[in-house]
């Protein structure tokens, strides 16, 4: 494995650490934002009937995507680990080559071919489990995409029910409205997680 | 590399350095091996860069498999940053180091190879057919900081203790000791710390049978000139940046 693969693959894992990080602001305030709601529709009472069921399911949502992005936040941990072992590895048997160059003649030069040997086959078997690990946060990424498409669809199942909420409307538009951003957020980072992956999976 | 014999009897000191090949602006370092029948000893050995030259060296003497010790007088990366790679390259090893680094020495790559903690007092190095003595150092330069001696080949390798910043391809022993002197001075004022701890060290040292005092850069030291060195390191100020 080349040197510059490894370190694409620093670049990805960095990458989408941020990325997940962000989600995990965003689902926050996606969370903020239901209890938000909650408050405004007891305050609408009547007015605001049919949003009160919606906040409940704003706030499942922003709960489920924390959890999935904790979930996936270990996946990314364990890649990032998965990546410094192969560094290591892959600098230990550039290392190692040169050392045969180096060590020509020399009495002892044979018996660093088992340790070569093995560093190699251990890199391979790193480099398989990080692509295992890859495909595995790909499905994940994609179950992240769910509750953020679903929480689009209630932002707005939610303006139409802001527009019966009287002198509320404008407080609860504004909650649908911040929804629907926060899932077009999430949306869009959990798509360059993928794309980040996606480069790794074709520089292969 | 070049290496050279400092001790021939049951078994070898073997001081390498002197690489032509090192990058140029990497402090030159020497690495020493004590090589038994059937183990070998690497001692400081060495940065990163100088792994693969060292380790070619190293295989003149001594077969992978054999090599199953090393030993770190300090943290410092010209001392050992290579460790995450001996780590791959020793299938049995271990690293005497001190206690006090364990945490940071680990980041350098520490799976394999086993860590055998150095307390502040110090200890041995069994190599079956002979025993080293870990000497303490400490505060010189680094707070915790250990040499080596070995009473029957009667070397101390006295990590920076001695050391002077030469030009490339300088002689392995001092020749003149007043000539040397000044290209070990302002290394000893300025990386040594204390003067308290050279005293303390330079009491136990003086009770050891020294013929070769070897530091991990510059000249090694024989015969009268490593009393002279204890004598001109005694009187000297150190720790002159405060």
């Amino acid at each position: 494995m080349q040197v510059n693969q490894t370190k694409s693959q620093f670049v990805a894992v960095a990458s989408i650490a941020a990325e997940l990080s962000a989600v995990m602001e965003v689902a926050k305030e996606i969370s903020l934002a239901a209890a938000n709601a909650k408050a405004i529709a007891f305050r609408a009472g009547e007015k605001a009937k049919g949003f009160q069921p919606i906040t409940d399911f704003i706030n499942e949502l922003a709960k489920d995507t924390i959890e999935l992005v904790n979930n996936i936040n270990e996946y990314a941990f364990h890649l990032y680990r998965l990546t410094v072992n192969e560094q290591r590895m892959t600098e230990a048997c550039r290392r190692f080559e040169k050392v045969g160059q180096l060590a020509v003649g020399a009495r002892y030069a044979d018996s660093l071919n088992a340790p070569l040997q093995q560093v190699r086959q251990r890199n391979q078997v790193c480099h398989r489990e990080f692509i295992i690990q890859v495909s595995e946060l790909l499905i994940k990424l994609a179950d992240v995409m769910h509750p953020a498409r679903a929480a689009r669809v209630i932002a707005a199942n939610s303006r139409i029910e802001a527009s019966q909420a009287g002198e509320y409307l404008q407080s609860l538009q504004a909650v649908a409205e911040s929804v629907d951003n926060a899932a077009q957020i999430i949306n869009d980072k959990v798509h360059k997680c993928r794309s980040a992956l996606t480069i790794i999976n074709v520089a292969e | 590399m070049r290496m050279t014999k400092i001790y021939e009897g049951a078994y070898q000191w073997i001081m390498l350095g002197r690489d032509e090949h090192k990058p140029e602006k990497i402090i030159d370092t020497n690495q020493y091996m004590v090589r038994t029948a059937n183990r070998c000893l690497l001692i400081d050995p060495g940065g990163i860069e100088l792994f693969a030259p060292m380790l070619a060296a190293v295989l003149h003497h001594a077969p992978v498999e054999e090599i199953t010790d090393l030993f770190a007088s300090h943290q410092d990366p010209d001392i050992i940053s290579s460790l995450g790679l001996w780590d791959q390259a020793l299938p049995n090893a271990k690293l005497h180091a001190s206690a006090l680094w364990e945490g940071f020495l680990r980041h350098f790559g520490c799976e394999t190879i086993e860590y055998v903690p150095i307390p502040d007092h110090g200890g041995v190095i069994n190599l079956g057919s002979t025993e080293l003595q870990i000497v303490p150092a400490h505060y010189l330069h680094a707070s915790a900081n250990f040499h080596i001696y070995d009473p029957h080949a009667k070397i101390l390798m006295s990590g920076d203790v001695g050391a002077a910043l030469e030009a490339p391809g300088m002689p392995v022993f001092v020749e003149n000791f007043d000539m040397h002197v000044e290209k070990m001075r302002y290394f000893h004022q300025r990386w040594m710390p204390s003067n308290q701890a050279k005293r303390a060290w330079i009491d136990r040292v003086r009770k050891l049978d020294i013929d070769i005092l070897a530091p991990q850069h510059g000249r090694m030291f024989k015969g009268d000139d490593v009393k002279r060195f204890l004598d001109w390191f005694e009187a000297l100020q150190v720790g002159i940046a405060v």
